[in-house]
């Protein structure tokens, strides 16, 4: 089910949201198990054959988790207790989602003739990932004891379980466990339901508006210079909109009832640096990685060679996370390369004088943006040679279409850049603070000025107007 | 009540209130015309035809129904109504698969139409999603179900158009918004039925087709980068799969229809692609004709000709856009030849026209 569907807007949201407050006036389990067993329900919707994976690996991870923090172990069997954890949540990954890749290059190199036919059951690497964390803050003595039913509304809860945020256990299972949580605050739900109008506005008539540029480019087609950086540029920001969109949604989704998200996107494009662009694209991912693959690694202890080894490495899993191809291996590479760049300059470049620092701001931020959008080229890419191919054109000027079309779409393209670079994000404007959990005070105060209210409720009447058949979240499938 | 639950409350009413409004606005003005013929406002039509055929299936008369691909594209009916007589409709989708056509026609025979004209390749039968899984197709409007029309009429896309219609059925502002209308940005820019995806009258025709273009198509797509496209969907079990459902169901359904079913000409350039590039490609497009051919022709109601070895065509690179798009003289060419009934298969021969492609694809030397 997504998020910009009728039924989920008009059924499931708000029979979930009733079951949830009305449970909630007889006590506090029932309303986590009902929105367990809606999560549950929302997942099976479109992948019901992944349902009995799901919730052996809520089990699985359960019983390990068990033994980290309630058996008194010996230092040895807790970490072997962990290593057969992480292994067995890697393996059951690796199976359903490199498996194939794994064979096609073994078949390529060895001239051989395996077939593999694996779906990818959509969020498993959500669930693993999050379930990974919560391991390894266990072996660290880093968690307390939850009920099971906390725990397993905690790996499922449908705002982040197909396309993220990448939760945290500590973040996420006192939110759950508050009993107040379990009331409904118009106040929150009204601030959820803003949020969720502006993001699925950025979906439905932002991101899917620009799709048709898109596929032409990266399609069998022979596209001129201009043509091929109109393609590179419409996927950059129908990329942009479409997950940036889904982010809010999340959100908003997860403020109406009473749980808040951490954020996942902090306008990325409006980065000064790769450095810069990491804090803000896809956040949770980015301290998942750093917390529990670069410092486990390492990180800079070990002295500026093994810095840039550890980046490269880190980036390299992280684009093969998000998906198993050889694209994302070289998406994941240059971004790798990127940040080893980056951080060099830090040390080894020059300071800018003071007059200079907004051409210097200017010029980085150009740079990361287009640096950004090379990679993903890679990332939208059937194949690298593909991707070569959109690249050569986009490097030679001498072949020129800029004809009408060319130009009404590059001034299309022109108004989702003035969106992305000069507009203030979601959470600015609904002034979000996921840490104080607080949201929409200063609207609160303002008692809610008329404009404001109508100017959203259009936003969320065109974003439900915009709703399309054809319509499927890009960053989706992990 | 709390100043907060009511403030929620006005927010949802005024999004609700919005959506109403838009809803009203397709209502009244029907872009597809789904619901009644265009008016008070003048009829609009759309190039997107895989929706707008679900109101012109409503709106139009017709005892013709004509279907393809983008190779029927650019036929004007009134071209078909007089050379092949009858009152026809142009139902023919850019890149459409069998299951997309055979849905299409099935809600066509509704109007009861007295005969098909067919363009028919192998390429359409290819394997493809369920229709209600078709994400290109909109087949609630054609089942006319509550979510289709909902969908049309909640649709701010629509009320877009809507709204663009509306001001253009103004006397004063319509020159200046026909100037303005485009299909870069709306979808409804077309004032004309017999216009929709026909080529404008002063297309230059030669700078479309010719030889060069058909070449640089030739190259493009034998480019070891591009040339796995060449074979993409062709597998022989799926095709007669999707044959025997689409096809022959629809004609076995429809015994008082007659179909005239036609294979278009190619460029020789395609099977010379196929024979250097994919030839694992070419065989499955023989053997698929071998069973295909006879098939169609067990029934009484099909009248069947393949256009596919013409060589004074399809030798012809100066005819064509690429290796398969011809021009509208072929176009032209073509009705008359279904009229004239030439190139017809013979029910007591029937691959004998693959058999003369063979021999043709086998000897074309391409000139470097």
């Amino acid at each position: 089910m997504l998020f910009n569907s009728y039924s989920f807007i008009f059924l499931f949201l708000p029979v979930g949201l009733a079951g949830y407050f009305a449970l909630g006036r007889g006590g506090n389990l029932a309303p986590v198990l009902w929105l367990a067993l809606a999560s549950l329900a929302f997942y099976a919707f479109g992948n019901w054959q992944y349902v009995p994976l799901l919730l052996a690996s809520i089990a699985f991870n359960y019983g390990i988790g068990y033994l980290l923090v309630e058996r008194k172990l010996r230092p040895k069997v807790r970490f072997a207790v962990l290593t057969a954890g992480v292994a067995g949540d890697l393996l059951v990954l690796g199976v359903f989602k490199y498996a194939g890749f794994l064979v096609a290059n073994f078949n390529a190199v060895f001239s051989t003739g395996f077939v593999v036919h694996i779906l990818l059951p959509v969020g498993i690497s959500f669930y693993t990932f999050t379930q990974i964390a919560f391991l390894v803050d266990a072996y660290r003595g880093q968690v307390a004891r939850y009920a099971v039913p906390h725990y397993a509304l905690f790996v499922t809860y449908f705002p982040h379980l197909i396309a993220g945020p990448i939760l945290h256990h500590r973040d996420m299972i006192p939110q759950f466990e508050r009993t107040e949580a379990k009331r409904p605050d118009p106040h929150l739900i009204l601030c959820g339901l803003i949020i969720f109008a502006i993001g699925l506005f950025k979906k439905t008539c932002l991101a899917d508006g620009i799709q048709p540029l898109v596929g032409p480019v990266f399609g069998p087609g022979s596209p001129t210079f201009d043509q091929a950086w109109i393609g590179a540029l419409a996927y950059t920001f129908q990329l942009y909109f479409d997950f940036s969109g889904y982010s809010d949604m999340a959100i908003g989704i997860s403020l109406m009832f009473g749980i808040f998200l951490p954020l996942n996107f902090n306008s990325p494009y409006k980065a000064t640096s790769i450095i810069d662009f990491w804090r803000c694209w896809h956040m949770t991912l980015s301290q998942f990685l750093r917390d529990y693959l670069y410092i486990p690694l390492g990180g800079n202890r070990r002295g500026p060679v093994w810095r840039y080894v550890n980046l490269v490495i880190t980036m390299l899993l992280g684009g093969l996370w998000h998906g198993a191809a050889w694209t994302f291996v070289v998406w994941g590479a240059l971004h790798g390369a990127y940040l080893c760049i980056n951080h060099a300059w830090n040390r080894f470049g020059p300071d800018v004088a003071p007059r200079l620092r907004p051409a210097a701001t200017f010029a980085g931020a150009m740079l990361t943006f287009l640096s950004v959008v090379v990679a993903w080229v890679f990332f939208r890419a059937d194949d690298i040679d593909s991707a070569i191919y959109v690249l050569v054109r986009m490097a030679d000027p001498t072949r020129l279409a800029l004809g009408r079309v060319e130009i009404v779409n590059l001034a299309f393209i022109a108004c989702y850049a003035a969106l992305a670079w000069f507009a203030p994000n979601t959470q600015t404007i609904m002034g979000y603070d996921h840490a104080r959990r607080t949201v929409g005070d200063s609207l609160a105060q303002a008692r809610l000025r008329p404009w404001f209210l109508y100017a959203t409720a259009a936003v969320l009447a065109f974003g439900i107007l915009g709703i399309q058949q054809h319509s499927e979240f890009i960053y989706f499938r992990f | 009540m709390s100043p907060i639950s009511k403030i929620l409350l006005k927010f949802l009413c005024a999004s609700a209130f919005i959506m109403l409004m838009a809803a009203a606005l397709n209502f009244v003005v029907d872009p597809l015309q789904l619901f009644r013929q265009a008016r008070p406002f003048p009829a609009m039509y759309s190039a997107d035809t895989r929706m707008q055929d679900a109101g012109l299936i409503r709106s139009q008369p017709f005892d013709t129904a004509f279907m393809g691909t983008s190779l029927a594209i650019h036929f004007r009916q009134r071209d078909i109504d007089r050379i092949l007589g009858g009152r026809s409709l142009k139902l023919s989708m850019t890149g459409s698969n069998s299951r997309e056509q055979s849905f299409v026609l099935d809600a066509a025979m509704a109007r009861h139409p007295k005969r098909v004209v067919w363009q028919l390749d192998d390429w359409i039968f290819r394997d493809t999603p369920e229709i209600d899984s078709d994400i290109f197709l909109p087949s609630g409007l054609y089942r006319r179900s509550a979510a289709g029309l909902a969908g049309y009429l909640f649709s701010g896309q629509m009320a877009r158009e809507s709204l663009w219609i509306l001001a253009r059925s103004l006397p004063p502002l319509e020159p200046a918004i026909a100037r303005l209308t485009s299909d870069l940005v709306f979808k409804f820019p077309i004032a004309d039925v017999d216009d929709i995806n026909a080529l404008p009258p002063d297309y230059d025709v030669a700078a479309g087709y010719n030889a060069r273009k058909a070449f640089a198509a030739f190259r493009h797509i034998t480019d070891p980068v591009r040339s796995r496209y060449l074979a993409d969907g062709y597998e022989y079990e799926a095709m007669v799969r999707a044959f025997e459902r689409d096809a022959i169901s629809l004609i076995a359904r429809n015994p008082d229809v007659a179909f005239d079913i036609y294979f278009p000409p190619y460029s020789v350039l395609q099977f010379v692609a196929m024979r250097d590039a994919a030839p694992s490609a070419l065989k499955t497009v023989y053997d698929f004709t071998a069973y295909a051919f006879p098939r169609l022709l067990q029934f009484p109601n099909v009248r069947l000709s393949d256009f596919r070895a013409v060589k004074e065509v399809t030798h012809d690179l100066e005819n064509y856009g690429d290796v398969i798009h011809h021009s509208p003289a072929v176009d032209l060419k073509v009705l008359q030849w279904l009229a004239q009934g030439k190139y017809q298969v013979d029910r007591s021969a029937p691959l004998a026209s693959l058999e003369r492609l063979k021999v043709q694809v086998d000897a074309y030397r391409l000139e470097r």
